[in-house]
């Protein structure tokens, strides 16, 4: 079965346990937050996994796992995985 | 050592936080730095001469999230890349995160000088069905390539034969076509104007485009006046890429080694999740997280608190100190010297031994040790960083992000080290505000024990009292700085390394490499102490500074006029101060004890510690703090006074 894109969505509102995949990263984050987002392996089309949301948004990048604040995480743009929910 | 002398000895250890360079360097040189399981514990460049190789020296660097460049770990790593005599690269990676591991050889292979990747944690890549195909990775990137697992010492000595085969990787890539021509005029230009010794004009020329201020630095240096060329260029070559050329950049290099990975990278199925990763998740879970945080600080209260600063403090203190070594010294001196100022001077009330010696080995070597130990298992095991979670909304409220937890708990050993790991916050603001907060409301291990041994002996609601009255001041302080201080919040992004057993080995070696360092500091200090303390003593001016001192110490504060003492004693180390209080502790009412020791914590920490706050932040603003703290700790110590006996029943 095709992959189905979905419309983009904030990081901060994805369900904890869903799979998606990165979109862009939104202009308004900081250009050296940015960059070092783009380090941590948060590259365009990368699948990123969402572990959970409160307090903040954890998420597995390959096999790194991050922290995010949500004011970082509602700028980070991703598409839902159809296969996936 | 400089580039420009003769024999190539430098091997540098270089890669991102946290993947195990300063285990490896440890391995390598049998030099111990402080180990971590947390991003940015190596603040600067540490080097020792090679184990396997008397001529080598080895260098481990700063980890570097990316290059080029942009902080201040980043730009000490660059430094060394550009001022060494390299003979050699050792690339340390995460084998389980290979990507990123390869985005950064993409850019050193551009350097043109001999590299080894080291694949570390090779362990942990299994554990989790992530398998890499060395031979072939090694093949493409024409250099050796091994797996280690640098905590157990595997692979190590197959790195360090490897080190002779070490060459100049392949290029991973091309860049775009018009961004290659801006590179080809840049690197042209350089090897005209500047040419380094060692690393390719190539790699230069992509570091300077991309943004990095050290290489700037450097070639603005080398090219005298006519740096301004390479200025245009790189202006240039900006604006035709719309001000978004270092973006551009990393992004290639992203795509290149996420085209090596997949290639090198095989996953083998894995049914559900490890049980590290399943405690990780526990840990910083908005449930569980806060009972699990109250558990641990139960623990280390426990073993630090209960164990060290009561029974390993009452088996030294009373026991040797009091009941065998004391005498003993004291008959051999009196027996022996005949000078009485002198015996005095070794065991008289403000003995260099029987204060000096005592305070440093008696009292505070126990609890330092414990909680030294105890840190370190807390740092081995990677619940640091997840603390940083749990903490971020707290320290939200003083513009700080939970990043800045880990200095102020590392304060909680000792203040003058954590305020040398300030730098592992991301603005000078951060570091500013994390600097004052340390030296004002965090005590220190010894000063920590000294107050739990203290109040704790009269009730717990003093010990309670005083936490509140910590936390309070704490918070409103942090508020009111966070709103002076200009500049905003930057918000929590971080790495959670896995959930590791500490290995018992490691953290005692680290346990011990704190200690040599806290006793070489502490010991010298008391002395100096104890013999200032004489000398004012014996030439009458210590009674003087207690009448001088008494209408704030009596007066405003409550307290017996002998505290003034006490004060004169925390100027040189807060601890040192608050242990003479504890000295005098039977003569205290509830009230005195906690408004002493309130007032004493938040007095300035030590010597030590405000010489760092110097080198950190210059005189002018280190001694601002110091004419805020020390008003601010009196006048909130004679609050409490004022409150607790209108209060206390």
């Amino acid at each position: 079965m095709p992959t189905k894109h979905e419309a983009r969505l904030p990081l901060a509102f994805i369900t904890p346990g869903k799979t998606v995949r990165l979109a862009s990263l939104g202009d308004e984050i900081d250009p050296l937050q940015r960059e070092q987002l783009i380090a941590y392996g948060l590259a365009e089309n990368r699948p990123i996994k969402v572990l959970q949301q409160r307090p903040m948004t954890v998420i597995l990048a390959e096999e790194v796992e991050l922290a995010l604040e949500h004011a970082v995480a509602r700028h980070i743009w991703v598409e839902k995985l159809a296969a996936d929910n | 050592m400089t580039a420009t002398s003769s024999a190539a000895n430098a091997i540098l250890l270089v890669g991102h936080p946290n993947v195990g360079k300063s285990v490896l360097f440890h391995r390598l040189t049998g030099a111990y730095v402080n180990v971590s399981n947390y991003p940015g514990t190596t603040v600067e460049v540490t080097r020792a001469s090679a184990r396997f190789d008397q001529q080598a020296m080895l260098l481990d660097t700063p980890g570097v999230l990316s290059l080029p460049s942009r902080s201040d770990d980043e730009r000490a790593t660059m430094r060394a890349l550009l001022n060494e005599n390299i003979r050699c690269l050792v690339q340390v990676g995460d084998a389980k995160n290979l990507r990123r591991t390869l985005t950064l050889t993409a850019l050193l292979a551009e350097l043109g000088v001999p590299l080894v990747l080291a694949l570390n944690m090779h362990d942990e890549a299994a554990a989790r069905g992530v398998i890499v195909d060395i031979p072939a990775l090694a093949e493409e990137l024409g250099t050796p390539v091994l797996a280690t697992v640098a905590t157990g010492g595997e692979g190590i000595s197959e790195l360090t034969n490897s080190l002779s085969q070490a060459q100049p990787p392949q290029v991973l890539l091309r860049y775009d076509a018009t961004i290659e021509k801006e590179i080809s005029a840049t690197s042209t230009a350089i090897t005209r104007l500047a040419a380094h010794p060692q690393l390719a004009a190539r790699g230069l020329a992509i570091l300077f485009l991309g943004g990095d201020s050290e290489v700037a630095t450097w070639l603005a240096e080398q090219a005298g006046e006519q740096f301004a060329e390479l200025a245009a260029l790189r202006q240039q070559a900006d604006l035709a890429n719309q001000g978004k050329l270092p973006a551009l950049l990393a992004r290639e290099r992203t795509e290149a080694a996420d085209a090596l990975a997949t290639s090198a990278l095989r996953r083998a199925a894995r049914s559900s999740p490890l049980l590290a990763q399943r405690i990780g998740q526990y840990v910083v879970d908005p449930l569980w997280g806060i009972p699990i945080l109250l558990g641990m600080l139960f623990v280390v209260y426990e073993f630090v608190g209960v164990f060290g600063a009561t029974v390993l403090v009452g088996l030294l203190e009373k026991g040797l100190f009091e009941g065998i070594l004391n005498p003993a010294f004291s008959d051999f001196v009196n027996s022996v010297i005949k000078l009485p100022w002198l015996a005095e001077l070794l065991v008289g009330q403000y003995g260099l031994w029987t204060m000096g010696m005592t305070y440093a080995l008696a009292l505070i070597l126990p609890i330092v040790s414990t909680f030294f130990f105890a840190f370190g298992v807390l740092e081995d095991s990677g619940y640091l960083p997840r603390l940083t979670v749990i903490a971020n909304r707290l320290f939200a409220l003083i513009g700080l992000n939970g990043r800045a937890v880990l200095p102020m708990v590392l304060g909680l050993g000792c203040v003058t080290m954590a305020t040398l790991t300030t730098r592992i916050l991301h603005s000078p603001r951060e570091r500013m505000i994390t600097i004052f907060l340390l030296a004002l409301a965090i005590p220190c291990s010894a000063q920590l024990g000294v107050v739990l041994g203290m109040l704790g002996g009269i009730s717990f609601s003093a010990v309670l009292i005083w936490v509140v009255a910590m936390l309070i001041v704490l918070m409103l302080a942090g508020y009111l700085a966070a709103k002076l201080i200009p500049g905003r919040r930057i918000p929590l992004v971080t790495e959670l390394p896995p959930m590791r057993l500490p290995i018992l080995g490691n953290v005692l070696k680290k346990t011990g490499g704190r200690l040599k360092w806290y006793l070489i500091e502490v010991i010298p200090l008391f002395l100096l102490g104890t013999f200032i303390m004489y000398a004012l003593d014996k030439t009458g001016a210590l009674p003087l500074i207690i009448r001088a001192g008494e209408p704030l110490v009596s007066g405003w504060l409550g307290l017996p006029k002998e505290a003034s003492a006490a004060f004169v004693m925390g100027f040189l180390r807060r601890d040192f101060g608050a242990t003479g209080l504890f000295a005098m502790a039977h003569s205290l009412s509830p009230i005195q004890a906690v408004v002493g020791m309130i007032t004493i914590t938040l007095f300035i920490p030590c010597f030590a510690s405000l010489m760092m706050m110097i080198k950190e932040q210059g005189a002018k603003v280190a001694l601002a703090m110091v004419a805020v703290i020390v008003p601010l700790a009196f006048l909130i110590g004679g609050l409490f006074n004022i409150v607790l006996r209108a209060l206390w029943i």
